[in-house]
């Protein structure tokens, strides 16, 4: 099970104490949308496609 | 077939209502879908919402809360931040619904 | 054969996003449905939806979120017809039908 962690702030306690259980012993990746420059969509999507499930936080 | 299961989290208030409503939605179209009110105390709910929290449970869905006012209030079933993340490991997907 | 993609979108800010996913995964051959309820059917008023509308495959909104945004349903936004003017059962395909879901 490989899981992708979108993140659309900055993550604080709660996103990371919900990201650390959820991807326990699991294969995980993360990507960050709040950055100052456009995010490589690109290479977003093939993340997407390559996660068995993808969980966009906050 | 298996069923899809689906938990929605909402953080901000004027999201957790219309939530509320989606997880609803999802139960409709036979799926397991549960709504988690986070960080935010919500006014009392009004008929249409206690009524569609109702339905989802009788869909075997629920509503849960972090904070015990909700939970007081509104009668949502209490959860901890811990509980919660164990029962995402369960979902097949997981929507953090709106902003924070 | 390009994963097929559903994206629910809850938020106004994840447009610019929704616009860059969507012709990222376009142009990797995806089959793209989107469909946006509660406060992000106000993004049918910014000058990206129609764009997105043109390069997704399905777009659609809850029509009783737009309504309850203090829109006229028939008022239709560009890029849209009556029959994508829809309920939550949208957000319910995504979730059965496509091979990869995002929200936004």
């Amino acid at each position: 099970m490989k899981i992708l962690n979108i993140y659309r702030s900055e993550p604080d306690s709660t996103t990371k104490t919900l990201v650390e259980i959820v991807t326990r012993d699991r294969d995980s990746d993360s990507f960050f949308l709040n950055t100052d420059t456009t995010p490589n969509y690109d290479k977003l999507v093939d993340m997407i496609f390559e996660a068995d499930q993808t969980i966009c936080w906050w | 077939m298996s069923y899809k299961k689906v938990c929605l989290m909402y953080r901000h208030k004027d999201y957790a209502v219309d939530g509320i409503r989606s997880a609803l939605g999802l139960a409709v179209e036979n799926m397991y879908a549960y709504g988690v009110v986070l960080d935010t105390e919500l006014e009392t709910f009004d008929e249409n919402t206690q009524e569609s929290i109702e339905m989802l449970r009788d869909m075997e869905g629920d509503i849960f809360s972090t904070i015990p006012a909700n939970v007081e209030k509104n009668g949502l079933t209490a959860i901890t931040l811990e509980e919660l993340g164990e029962k995402l490991r369960e979902m097949t997907h997981i929507v953090p619904y709106g902003i924070k | 054969m390009a994963k097929s993609l559903g994206i629910f979108v809850t938020t106004q800010e994840s447009l610019p996003h929704v616009l860059g996913i969507t012709k990222a995964a376009k142009a990797k051959g995806s089959n793209v449905k989107i469909f946006f309820t509660w406060i992000a059917t106000h993004s049918t008023k910014d000058p990206l939806f129609p764009l997105i509308c043109e390069i997704a495959d399905d777009v659609s909104i809850c029509v009783d979120s737009y309504k309850k945004q203090g829109y006229d349903i028939n008022d239709i936004p560009p890029g849209l017809t009556a029959k994508k003017m829809a309920t939550q059962a949208q957000h319910g395909i995504i979730i059965e039908d496509f091979d990869c879901y995002l929200s936004l």
